[in-house]
């Protein structure tokens, strides 16, 4: 079977796990898992192998046909797909949604533009086998807020999301990830902040063991003056397992009081794991501040002691340490529903890793 | 309650522990003196378990158990609590978090109930006010950006809330101003001085005996304890200094 994705020579492939890809797309047909939507109010959308669910789906504002592929290696793929468009001032109550993969490969693509002065929130969460890959493109209007929060769960198999984000004067994008499955990940983006003020919030947590490779590749661009970025990603890495992250910032040259920071850290369980780190700038304007900081180091053995001295079991006390490592890439989802799902995820996969 | 018996132990090789024997009964508070690099804090290490802490002789029991032989956090639920010298500051997790899992830890070793969030917060602000540790800080990550003083006296709180059968405490008195030094030494006295409790004081300088009293004070020195005597032991120590009172 031929993936028709670039090789792992190009630079920003050098971690992908093709292998990982092609072997999900074998996957057999398993039973399909439950899906559950979390408690929010608004649309709820259930895709089984990227095909709409009618009977278990509310669509509310959003719409499901045929998109526009992109032209990225993975966004390519994708025809069809669901998409919200909110016209000025709008705000729209949460848009969840449901992936179930039940082997295979499946593609779907989403589009959300968000006009001037409007917000929405957007939930995503993944289950199953197989291998499920996404084209997400974000176009934000003057001002438009949008609260992005994916979680991957998938029991089996592999995860792509190609995310391609626009975002006007002072639009706000906060997208928050959390791999806390079996199954590997590539989490490919493109954010550009084409307008004035923009603010872009891009991070999150790749929990990985076994021998699974997960990697986010993400690239964001300041065009314009004054605008935010903070990527800040945290990676866990257990067994023979390999997490990668490469955040690159590009300034543009009259993107000047640019702020951008990059957080990138990585988190050894076992010395037999590995976690690669690739903080990338490109600054071609003058008065700009972008901070960066990239780390990868073991649990303190000091505070590990500590706890256990204390009463605390060794394995609890190392997820205790491991969940804060994490903490702060997904407290920073704002809707509490949508926070202590992923801190229960996040702790459902430390209590079975460690 | 505590029995040491020709202790032998080493830290990368290196013998520190070199045949320490020692005896502590239940209502009775030893302290342990000496000058630096005689093994104090190795003492509290291996007692605790510290990884890295190799004994190569000797016996440790705990009313009659061997505590060698437990982890770490065995010998907590067993009842035995180490004070450290150096507080480790673990950020992202508060300080409500770690007791509430400490205790709780320690009690389901024991087979008692978890105690639920409220019954836990109501001993947690009760110590938190006895040791004048501001109640804010119960929220805080564990000792992050806490003073030396601070560190020492959520030392004491922990202590309070886990309320041990006993306690080895390596040099609290340090970082602690006279006034800390006072509230520090009337939370031990309170949490500790018991007919059914007791406590082993490690400290250099004799500052914390004015405000705990002991009733034995033995000199450690080369990894052994070289003299055993009273509270007078300490003033004479203070006076004439390690070298000579150790010989």
């Amino acid at each position: 079977m031929t993936l028709d994705l670039p090789s792992t020579r190009e630079e920003a492939w050098r971690w992908a796990d093709l292998g990982g890809i092609a072997a999900a797309a074998a996957l057999g047909a398993i039973t399909r898992p439950d899906a559950q939507f979390l408690d929010l109010p608004g649309a709820k959308l259930l895709f089984v192998d990227g095909v709409l669910d009618d009977a278990a789906s509310e669509l509310h504002r959003v719409r499901v046909g045929p998109l526009t592929p992109g032209e990225h290696a993975l966004g390519k793929r994708a025809t069809t797909g669901w998409s919200l468009h909110l016209d000025e001032q709008a705000v729209a109550h949460p848009v969840q949604v449901v992936h179930v993969a039940t082997g295979a490969e499946n593609h779907l693509a989403a589009e959300i533009v968000l006009g001037a002065d409007t917000s929405a929130q957007v939930v995503e969460t993944f289950v199953g086998a197989g291998w499920s890959n996404r084209n997400t493109r974000i176009r934000l209007g003057k001002a438009a807020r949008l609260m992005r929060a994916v979680r991957m769960t998938q029991a089996a198999g592999f995860v792509s999301l190609r995310d391609e984000a626009e975002l006007g004067e002072g639009a706000s994008l906060v997208g928050t990830m959390l791999a806390a499955g079996d199954h590997g990940v590539r989490i490919d983006a493109a954010i550009t902040l084409a307008g004035e003020g923009g603010y872009a919030e891009y991070g999150g947590a790749l929990l990985t063991r076994d021998r699974l490779r997960q990697e986010c590749a993400v690239r964001v661009r300041h065009a314009q003056p004054n605008g935010q970025s903070h990527q800040l990603w945290r990676a866990v890495a257990a067994d023979q397992s390999q997490a990668s992250l490469a955040a690159a910032v590009e300034v543009a040259r009259h993107a000047q009081k640019t702020d951008g920071e990059q957080s990138l850290r990585g988190l050894l369980l076992h010395r037999t794991a590995t976690v690669n780190l690739k903080p990338e700038l490109e600054i071609f304007a003058d008065d700009v501040k972008c901070a960066h900081g990239a780390t990868v180091g073991e649990l303190d053995r000091r505070a590990l002691f500590y706890m256990e001295s204390r009463g605390i079991p060794a394995a609890r006390a190392k997820a205790l340490l491991t969940r804060a490592f994490v903490a702060d890439a997904i407290d920073r989802i704002g809707d509490e529903t949508v926070r202590e799902a992923f801190a229960a995820d996040a702790d459902a996969w430390l209590e079975s890793a460690l | 309650m505590l029995k040491i018996e020709n202790l032998h132990a080493e830290i990368d090789g290196k013998e520190i522990l070199k045949g320490l024997s020692l005896e502590v009964n239940a209502g009775e508070i030893h302290a342990i003196m000496g000058p630096n690099g005689a093994g104090k804090s190795t003492l509290g290490y291996v007692l605790g378990g510290r990884p890295g802490y190799e004994v190569t002789a000797g016996s440790v029991t705990f009313n009659g158990e061997d505590l060698l032989d437990k982890e770490p956090h065995e010998r907590a639920a067993a009842g035995v609590f180490l004070g450290f010298q150096y507080p480790v500051e673990i950020p992202g997790v508060s300080n409500v978090q770690f007791l509430r899992e400490s205790l709780n830890a320690q009690r389901a070793s024991r087979g008692e109930k978890p105690l639920s969030g409220a019954e836990f917060l109501k001993i947690a602000r009760a110590q938190a006010d006895a040791l004048g540790l501001q109640q804010d800080m119960l929220k805080r990550p564990v000792n992050v950006g806490f003073s030396g003083g601070e560190k020492k006296r959520n030392e004491m709180v922990q202590m309070g809330i886990i309320d041990p059968a006993f306690a080895i405490l390596d040099e609290t008195d340090s970082g602690l101003d006279i006034d800390a030094l006072r509230i520090v030494g009337d939370g031990i006295n309170r949490i500790m001085r018991q007919p059914t409790k007791a406590v082993l004081l490690i400290t250099h300088y004799q500052r914390l005996l004015d405000y705990v009293q002991p009733d034995r004070v033995h000199v450690l020195a080369d990894g052994r304890i070289t003299r055993s005597g009273g509270p007078e032991l300490a003033h004479e120590l203070e006076r004439q200094g390690y070298a000579e009172a150790a010989a």
